[in-house]
């Protein structure tokens, strides 16, 4: 990615939560365009309210993945890619389509569906998927709403790494912006150009990813023990006696 | 060593865990039953009512088939007004629980026309279109329309809202509601709707005790005449008809039975507009109201019979009759639960819950009034069988699906630590829901006699009296609003609701 430059969103001091509730109190961050960041916190940690306040703030130019897929189980996956689009069609037109599919979005879904490893379950009910394969459709509901700025709430958590790479790479090329929750710490190395760590409703880390360490990272996960963190590093992650650890969190 | 440091033995049924108050909650419905039962009516009053159940038992066992009468035609009939009845009641329905969350109008409204049994309604448009197969249609459509729009805005209120956030706030109302919320909530409401047709069935055949010539009509007088061996007939092709619906019923048959439904119903009458208008303008109000005349009011109001006692005996046959299901179902579940016992006894407990449920609560009414003479208890007994089978049966079903953690308890062991506990909340709240339904039924049975506030309205009709009967008809709505209003909130709050749209 090339040099960031404008600004595309701007928090300064704002109280974020949910009704009243108040989940991250004064969010300070620059959101530029280009960038690829990477959302890092425990769960809890107030990743899904960040981003739903993007959501909002970005409205029709950002695509969006939701956690949990928000997929519809008892509709079709092309039904279900086609939904990103909804709101460009008519209700007549939507209506026609649950009869029988409109020709130029089957193809378009259909491309998608290739690129995702789907093709041949478009006309398969979401229902029937395995919990690898709906992930998969619900980035290609994403992917189909052709936007240019990407937000996704951990669209890669329940993939192997392999493909997890895959489908980060998939996303980059179709978004010049992305902002995606993770919980593969390496990953928001590797793969992002900056990294946003909540911990206890605050953001501790926002930083350019090549200046961190998983070490630095470490400090995002107090409940958690790492012992394959580096043996130099371990004593500045927060030392912890409970054997909880994060689902995931070790790859 | 002392116990002084332990923990005291607790005393009876003492305690704040969810097992122990309910069965406390239970224990206190209980003993106000038992303290009320001296102010009911509970005597028998035929002479030989166990000569005349054993005649009854006979004409069971050998049914007369030669007897009936052109026997497809009634079952035609009955199917067709039950499916074209539940087919209104939906279209009119399925808007109104679009509205439902959002007007109290709505709420207002479906309540009241639910609160009046579909029978009722048959007497009241019985007046304006005679024994046709418009009063048969429009007396199960509109009530079921308030019914379906109640449990389909429930329905609808419990998806899972993901895929609704999910989606662009721009979408419009109604491709949002087909993509994201109808897929969703589609196999409850069907499942509903099913349900609810069996339902229509069973009050369809009830609406020939008002003279509609379904199955009912030919029931009623076979009984009435003591052709037991003709009722037991016309009873076993009821139970067939219900047995087979999964067969008849298929979801691809349903539009072939409705078109042939058509021509049976046929021929319609002509509404007279005119006097439909005059029906509802002027017949069901009392003439002072409409010529604002207070004192002619106060008049009228005190020349209605003392209504105390039927409300009383309304209300105490309510409670009664959701007792004697309680322990009826409690009595009766575990004969057709797979935890107990053997094929052959699960077998017989199967149908004997399918037979008690399966038979309008009216019929056995009926038959109980014919053995027992018209006092409380025919209708007591009726509405604690029909209603606890029907518990016992959606209970059984439910705890089949627990899988023991102990599966070395069996018997009594099973029964009281593995599965009451688990199950007992569920259906405490079934009983409740089930509450608004009983009292419902408790004011029809007063058409056969039994001192109840239907008895007066069917009176009422019979002479003419119509701005009575409707007033009464209204007393009766209301009780059974207040009734269902006071249910909800004695309801207790931790009772899991066992998820079967099919409770109510």
């Amino acid at each position: 990615m090339g040099e960031p430059h404008d600004t595309l969103l701007s928090l300064t001091g704002v109280d974020l939560g949910h009704g009243d509730r108040v989940v991250l109190p004064g969010v300070c961050l620059d959101l530029r365009r280009g960038e690829r960041v990477a959302l890092l916190g425990q769960s809890g940690a107030g990743k899904s309210t960040l981003l739903g306040a993007l959501r909002q703030q970005l409205g029709d130019t950002a695509a969006w993945c939701p956690q949990q897929h928000g997929l519809v189980p008892q509709l079709a996956v092309y039904h279900n890619v086609y939904m990103g689009r909804l709101a460009e069609h008519s209700a007549l037109a939507n209506l026609w389509n649950l009869v029988r599919p409109l020709a130029g979005p089957w193809r378009q879904v259909a491309e998608l569906c290739v690129a995702l490893g789907l093709e041949g379950l478009m006309r398969r009910t979401v229902g029937q998927l395995s919990g690898g394969q709906r992930q998969r459709v619900a980035i290609a509901r994403a992917l189909y709403q052709e936007r240019a700025l990407f937000l996704g709430d951990e669209p890669v958590a329940s993939i192997d790494p392999h493909q997890a790479l895959r489908l980060l790479a998939l996303i980059d090329a179709r978004h010049t912006t992305s902002v995606i929750a993770l919980h593969q710490r390496e990953l928001a190395l590797t793969h992002f150009d900056r990294v946003w760590g909540l911990r206890d409703g605050r953001l501790v880390i926002d930083a350019p990813a090549r200046s961190l360490s998983l070490s630095d990272l470490d400090a995002l996960y107090p409940d958690a023990l790492y012992p394959d963190a580096g043996s130099d590093t371990a004593a500045s992650a927060t030392p912890s006696t409970s054997p909880r650890a994060e689902a995931g969190s070790r790859s | 060593m002392t116990t002084a440091g332990l923990t005291p033995r607790p005393g009876w049924l003492t305690g704040q865990s969810t097992g122990l108050r309910l069965a406390r909650h239970s224990l206190v419905l209980v003993a106000l039953a038992v303290v009320l039962l001296p102010l009911a009516d509970l005597s028998v009053l035929t002479r030989d009512p166990w000569g005349e159940l054993a005649r009854m038992a006979r004409g069971l066992a050998w049914p007369a088939w030669g007897t009936v009468e052109s026997p497809m035609e009634a079952i035609g009939l009955t199917v067709a007004v039950a499916l074209w009845g539940t087919l209104g009641g939906m279209v009119l329905g399925f808007p109104l629980a679009l509205l439902f969350a959002r007007s109290r109008l709505v709420r207002a409204g479906c309540a009241f026309v639910r609160a009046i049994h579909e029978l009722f309604w048959a007497l009241l448009f019985l007046q304006v279109f005679g024994l046709s197969p418009t009063t048969a249609l429009m007396a199960l459509a509109i009530p079921y329309a308030g019914i379906f729009a109640k449990v389909y805005a429930e329905i609808l209120e419990q998806i899972p809202g993901a895929p609704r956030d999910a989606l662009s706030p721009d979408v419009g109302r109604l491709s949002r509601f087909v993509y994201a919320e109808l897929p969703l909530a589609w196999t409850r409401l069907s499942a509903y709707t099913r349900y609810r047709f069996e339902c229509a069935l069973r009050a369809s055949v009830l609406l020939g005790f008002v003279g509609l010539p379904t199955l009912g009509f030919q029931l009623e007088t076979a009984f009435r005449e003591g052709r037991y061996h003709e009722a037991g007939a016309l009873l076993w092709l009821f139970y067939l008809l219900i047995a087979s619906l999964p067969w008849w019923g298929h979801r691809r048959l349903i539009p072939l039975l409705a078109v042939g439904g058509v021509f049976l119903l046929a021929p319609w009458p002509e509404v007279n507009g005119g006097l439909l208008w005059r029906f509802v303008s002027q017949d069901i109000w009392p003439p002072a109201l409409l010529e604002g005349d207070w004192r002619g009011l106060i008049d009228w109001l005190a020349k209605i019979p003392d209504l105390g006692p039927a409300i009383g005996n309304t209300l105490l046959l309510g409670l009664l009759g959701s007792v004697g299901s309680l322990l009826v179902a409690l009595a009766l579940w575990p004969l057709a639960c797979r935890q107990f016992g053997y094929p052959a006894t699960r077998f017989a407990g199967r149908s004997l819950l399918l037979f008690l449920r399966s038979t309008p609560e009216l019929m056995l009414a009926f038959v109980f009034l014919l053995l027992l003479g018209p006092s409380l208890l025919p209708a007591w007994l009726a509405l604690s069988l029909h209603n606890g089978a029907l518990i016992a049966f959606l209970v059984a079903r439910h705890a089949d699906a627990v899988t023991p953690g102990m599966p070395d308890a069996t018997g009594a062991g099973r029964l009281a630590y593995e599965l009451l506990p688990r199950i007992y909340p569920g259906m405490l709240a079934l009983l409740y829901y089930r509450a608004e339904v009983i009292l419902r039924e408790t004011a029809i049975l007063g058409m056969l006699g039994v001192a109840t506030l239907g008895y007066y309205i069917d009176a009422n009709f019979e002479y003419l009296l119509f701005d009575v009967a409707f007033f009464l008809l209204l007393v009766t709505a209301l009780l059974n609003i207040a009734v269902d209003a006071l249910s909800r909130r004695l309801r207790p709050r931790e009772a899991a609701i066992i998820d079967d749209p099919c409770q109510r």
